[in-house]
């Protein structure tokens, strides 16, 4: 246990020398600003300004959205300023509506959406199916999604970048001859990357989808982060063992990045149908850590077997690696 | 301390790397591995460190088969200097040997600090950056980890690389006080003259087999022709002369009016290595 605590300890230190930590809260303070001050906003259209000349007072019960103007001139001069308002012209008694030409269909929005304001007193009653707003679903969404990219590129090029540094100054050779079991040597590296993780995970989601829904969701979003997390860290530290240098490890980051992450997110988020992609794993992970984000939770259990049995298979892969590793020459 | 039969080792089908070594290790002994790049002594430490695997023969370290021995206990026992000074360069020597020496019992750990100024470390680089060190310093620092930890069994891989002559002959000075204590030096190198001053018996290794085993002292009596060459002066004239050893038994057989010099005519270790093996050190 102190053998591991050592391991652990100095793990952080180089990460820490090595800048992972900044790195990562560099990234979700920028998804963070992303998701609320850009993502959102684009996504939700700011609602039309509708001005209203009644000089007869003919319309009654109007919604306290409509803004009254006194006279023709500046109603025209309303619009000229906001270009997306709409305007109604009552003057006649019947309300006309006047605006600047946009699209036939946002037109017709427009129209539709003036005059409702017109007829406020109709009450009308919905019934609540879900909590999810189109925000908190987009919120949910782009959270998923970014927090899949940050443990496939980002993790994954920073135990590379950590690795890479230990193998050129060849200490991975003195830890040969210390004391202790070499596999806690992989364990410490992988629980530094798993609980970084973990923690980006739970305050991507805490940031962009608000406490108290992330209260709900968190363990299962912290559950397929575990996974993922563990499959690429395992995945960059054999890399790292088996690659010479870091330009032969980016190469095989570009290879992951383009064949194994592009066909995720084109089938998951895109109308791109692709047949195999069920033989995909990362697919089926994110699709798990996106219906964990919508509290739907994988509960089938080949699925935690089958990635469970994936993870045993690249330990021993990466324990095979790093015992070559320790014993090459200088 | 180290017993070793028929040792073998294979780098996959056809690169055969130890053919059937042979060769014991006494306790408190210093034993020279000498051989040229390629001949198997990195080989050979390797399988003795356990750091590979898969040898075949038998070999021993502190009585236990190493096949088997390879436990933490073991490693507590030994420490290791390799040919190349593996340290973190982001973190300072100090830092660098509390972070080794983590991994071992505190009552068996030497002060850091003693070590230091033993190995001549100078004072106003323990705290910085071992990037900001010479080759010389890290060697140093990468001794004081072979020694923190009071090995009874030490491995040295080329000990005095890298360092300036004075440096050399405090680290074989450092290596005899290990030996005093009773520590094993197990001492992999190519420099002749370590081997010369340090080792109680050496092993010349080529191709992987051990071509000659024996004190230096008794390695070059043997391979002595047993001659001496006397540079001396008479009437004047400065005139050399090479004579058989019994020749001298009862004085110098010939005429002269002084003797400038007398030179043995014993081979250095060196010439000893060539002539079993038919190929320099380098």
């Amino acid at each position: 246990m102190w053998n591991f605590c050592s391991l652990f300890k100095n793990d952080c230190q180089m990460m820490l020398a090595g800048k992972f930590f900044l790195v990562a809260f560099g990234s979700l303070m920028i998804y963070t600003l992303f998701i609320n001050f850009g993502y959102v906003n684009f996504m939700n259209a700011e609602l039309y300004n509708v001005y209203l000349f009644d000089p007869k007072g003919t319309q009654q019960g109007i919604s306290e959205l409509i803004y009254p103007v006194t006279s023709l001139e500046e109603l025209n001069m309303a619009l000229s300023t906001d270009a997306n308002g709409v305007g109604i012209d009552a003057s006649s008694g019947t309300p006309d509506i006047v605006f600047y030409f946009g699209s036939e269909k946002a037109d017709n929005h427009r129209t539709d959406y003036a005059l409702s304001l017109l007829r406020q007193g109709s009450q009308y009653t919905a019934q609540i199916v879900g909590e999810n707003t189109p925000e908190l679903k987009q919120r949910k969404e782009m959270s998923c999604e970014l927090l899949f990219i940050e443990i496939i590129a980002v993790g994954f090029l920073g135990i590379a970048a950590v690795l890479f540094k230990e193998k050129q100054m060849g200490v991975i050779r003195v830890h040969a001859v210390l004391p202790f079991h070499k596999n806690l040597f992989i364990v410490s590296k992988i629980m530094v990357f798993l609980l970084s993780d973990l923690i980006f995970a739970a305050l991507m989601t805490v940031l962009n989808v608000g406490f108290h829904e992330a209260a709900g969701i968190l363990p299962d979003v912290l559950v397929q982060t575990t996974i993922l997390s563990l499959i690429m860290a395992l995945m960059g530290f054999g890399c790292t063992m088996l690659l010479k240098d870091f330009r032969q490890f980016s190469l095989a980051y570009l290879v992951i990045a383009i064949f194994a992450a592009t066909p995720v997110f084109l089938s998951a988020n895109t109308s791109v149908k692709m047949a195999w992609i069920g033989w995909h794993p990362f697919y089926h992970v994110y699709m798990g850590l996106k219906n964990a984000y919508f509290g739907m939770p994988v509960t089938n259990p080949v699925y935690y077997l089958f990635f469970a049995c994936g993870i045993a298979i690249l330990f021993q892969i990466v324990q095979k690696a790093f015992h070559k590793e320790m014993g090459k020459e200088g | 301390m180290i017993e070793v039969k028929n040792l073998t080792f294979s780098y996959g089908r056809d690169k055969q790397a130890l053919h059937g070594l042979n060769f014991t290790v006494g306790n408190g002994e210093i034993f020279g591995f000498l051989g040229p790049n390629g001949s198997g002594k990195s080989t050979t430490q390797k399988i003795l460190t356990g750091i590979l695997k898969g040898h075949g023969g038998y070999a021993s370290l502190f009585g236990q088969d190493i096949s088997t021995a390879h436990t933490q206990d073991l490693y507590r026992k030994i420490g290791v200097l390799f040919e190349f000074p593996y340290l973190y360069a982001n973190l300072s020597a100090v830092d660098n040997l509390k972070y080794f020496s983590s991994f071992y019992p505190v009552k068996q750990l030497r002060d850091i600090g003693e070590i230091l100024e033993k190995l001549e470390f100078k004072a106003d680089f323990m705290k910085k950056p071992v990037s900001s060190y010479s080759k010389g310093m890290r060697q140093r620092v990468s001794m004081a980890r072979a020694l923190i930890s009071s090995p009874e069994l030490l491995f040295l891989d080329e000990p005095t690389s890298g360092l300036d002559p004075s440096g050399a002959v405090l680290f074989r000075k450092i290596i005899e006080e290990e030996r005093k204590k009773g520590t094993t030096v197990f001492l992999t190198t190519h420099n002749m003259l370590d081997a010369d001053l340090l080792c109680d018996r050496v092993a010349f290794m080529t191709n992987g087999n051990i071509v000659a085993l024996d004190t230096p002292k008794r390695l070059k009596e043997q391979n002595s022709n047993h001659r001496v060459r006397i540079d001396y002066l008479y009437q004047g004239r400065c005139e050399e002369k090479v004579m058989e050893m019994p020749e001298l038994e009862r004085g110098i057989p010939f005429r002269h009016d002084e003797i400038i010099s007398i030179h043995s005519e014993e081979p250095t270790l060196e010439d000893i290595f060539i002539q079993y093996t038919g190929r320099g050190l380098s």
